[in-house]
């Protein structure tokens, strides 16, 4: 099966300042990757390489059979749905649905399959409500989660999302959590940019990260987050679930909240008390 | 003393008829950190307008009740706000980084040496200093956020008021922020800030004060993040939820020690 991401040794320099240097991954269909890494350690610049918004200065993107070099940004855009850093300022529309609607209207859908496609999304991250209200008259947060939406109405096979979470509340991280999770179910590989690791362990599997530009580790995401002294040279902290069941040794060392809470009940139950 | 009173206080934006903020009765002292938690749209980001005084006089709508402010006098001293969107904020008009701090501190009138001293501190207390000859737009969105924060401290406001300003950082400059604002508030100034990293709070926080529906609906320590009702609500802390979640005996740990310390005794 072809990936749906592939990078071979990207680098990347704003002038004389190296943003990324030889960095190689893949991403298979479904895989559900986070981005990481310390502020200016290049994240939201891959994202850039990626979408088409700016081209390696080495080595090649491939989105599936096709060599990002080769392509303007709203052709990747059938291939690649994102969102980016700053995307609460980035709509235009009138309303949210025409907001979440350019995107599959620009990809030349008819106009029924454009209408499922966006109630899909809106449903998706819980924006029906909204859906008829200016994205200005929204908190940022919401206008986050229609930018979102847009991504998510191309249905694409690649999703890349730089900060989806940041400023948003506990309920509206779980619908971006559950939307995330069902389009990856349905084939699409994520690539994830994160500062918000407890976001990324109820969500992601496989952790990327970015040191000055260079990939410093890819590897499973949970072995990272139970691992605090691997974290800390990389400008990473263990989210507090992980330094529970560490500081508890719950067996499995879970990440995610739900795991945790149940190797809690179990231990509990057992009167098996790891730290006795 | 006091920095801030708010009594009764209730807010409408322009052309809404529900109270964005409704009868919100609040004081803030100098040396001390509030916390502001809640769903989106409960009310924080709309408090801290009011107390920046920039609701309704800049927004708009219309306002009840009563907001006192006490700077420290001699037009220094006032009120400096961090917006949650840090790319907002950005003056424009100013090409570095230091220019950039400089900006607020310039309007206040202040002799060139103040500027100086107070600009060349924020960008210090940011971690920054290294990016002070370069251009703002071309800035990371953690890095920008760090200036924008060190424009605000650079005017020495007796009032911060901080809008999710970890948002964009990174985890260790999540820790640095988290620090800054109990030294903030180590010397005197009053700090209130709205946020939804709500694990950060137990070391941070003296007060928190819980928002709903523009109401305050709770307002205790920070070991109200550790009670049933706020967990319920979606802001307790992590530990908290899990220990809930797990059907363990209240009262819930509030942080890992706390766990470690209820573990140990159970
Ligand atoms: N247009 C530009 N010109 C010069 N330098 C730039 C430009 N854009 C970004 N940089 C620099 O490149 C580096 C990588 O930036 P990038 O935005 O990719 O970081 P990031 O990992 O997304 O950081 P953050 O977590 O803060 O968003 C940073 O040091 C940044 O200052
Ligand atoms: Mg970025």
């Amino acid at each position: 099966m072809t990936d749906a991401l592939r990078l071979e040794r990207v680098s990347f320099a704003y002038g004389d300042v190296t943003a990324l240097a030889e960095v190689s991954f893949a991403l298979g269909p479904g895989e559900r990757a986070a981005l990481l890494g310390r502020n200016g350690a290049g994240k939201s610049t891959l994202v850039r390489l990626v979408t088409g918004l700016r081209r390696p200065a080495a080595g090649s993107i491939w989105v599936e059979d096709w060599d990002t070099r080769d392509r303007p940004p709203e052709q990747l855009a059938r291939r690649v749905g994102s969102m980016f850093q700053y995307a609460d300022q980035q709509l235009f529309a009138r309303t949210v649905r025409d907001d979440v609607s350019f995107g599959p209207r620009a990809l030349g859908f008819a106009a029924p399959e454009v209408q499922q496609r966006v109630g899909r999304a809106l449903a998706a991250l819980g924006l029906e409500a909204h859906a008829a209200h200016h994205p200005y008259d929204l908190p940022p947060a919401f206008r986050k989660l229609a930018a979102l939406a847009g991504a998510l109405a191309l249905e694409p096979r690649l999703l890349v999302l730089d900060e989806p979470t940041a400023g948003l509340d506990r309920a509206l991280r779980a619908r971006v959590a559950s939307a995330l999770l069902e389009r990856a179910a349905a084939g699409a590989a994520l690539l994830v940019v994160t500062h918000d690791l407890a976001f990324a362990a109820e969500t992601l599997e496989r952790a990327l990260v970015l040191d000055r530009g260079r990939l410093a580790c890819d590897e499973p995401l949970a072995g990272l987050l139970a691992a605090p002294p691997r974290l800390e040279p990389l400008g990473l902290a263990p989210p507090a679930v992980a330094a529970l069941s560490r500081a508890l040794g719950l067996p499995g060392a879970p990440v995610r909240e739900a795991d945790a809470a149940r190797a809690l009940a179990r231990v509990a139950a057992g009167r098996r008390a790891p730290l006795d | 003393m006091t920095r801030l009173s708010l009594e009764h206080v209730s807010f409408w934006y322009p052309a809404t008829d529900t109270p964005a903020l409704a009868d919100v009765s609040l004081e803030v002292a100098g040396g001390e950190v509030v916390a502001l938690v809640g769903a989106v749209g409960a009310g924080a980001s709309t408090l801290l307008l009011v107390a920046a005084d920039l609701a309704p006089r800049v927004v708009g709508g219309r306002l009840e009740g009563a907001v006192d402010f006490r700077g420290r006098g001699n037009g220094e001293g006032g009120r400096g706000i961090v917006l949650p969107t840090p790319w907002t904020q950005v003056s424009g008009m100013a090409f570095t980084v230091w220019d950039e701090v400089a900006f607020g501190p310039a309007n206040l009138g202040w002799p060139r040496e103040q500027i100086t001293r107070h600009v060349d501190r924020a960008l210090a207390r940011l971690d920054i200093a290294a990016l002070r000859a370069r251009e703002p737009a071309t800035l990371s969105g953690g890095e920008l956020q760090r200036v924008i924060i060190a424009g605000i401290l650079a005017m020495d406001p007796a009032l911060v008021l901080f809008d999710e300003p970890t948002a964009e950082l990174d985890p260790a400059g999540a820790r640095m922020l988290w620090r800054l604002v109990r030294s903030l508030a180590a010397e005197g100034k009053a700090v209130i800030v709205a946020t939804s990293d709500l694990d950060a709070l137990p070391d941070v926080a003296d007060r928190v004060v819980w928002l709903e529906q523009g109401r305050a609906k709770k307002i205790g320590p920070p070991a109200l993040l550790a009670e049933d009702a706020l967990c319920a609500a979606g802001l307790g802390t992590a530990v908290a939820v899990v220990w809930r979640a797990g059907g363990l005996p209240r009262p819930y740990p509030l942080t890992v020690d706390d766990a470690v310390r209820l573990w140990r005794h159970r």
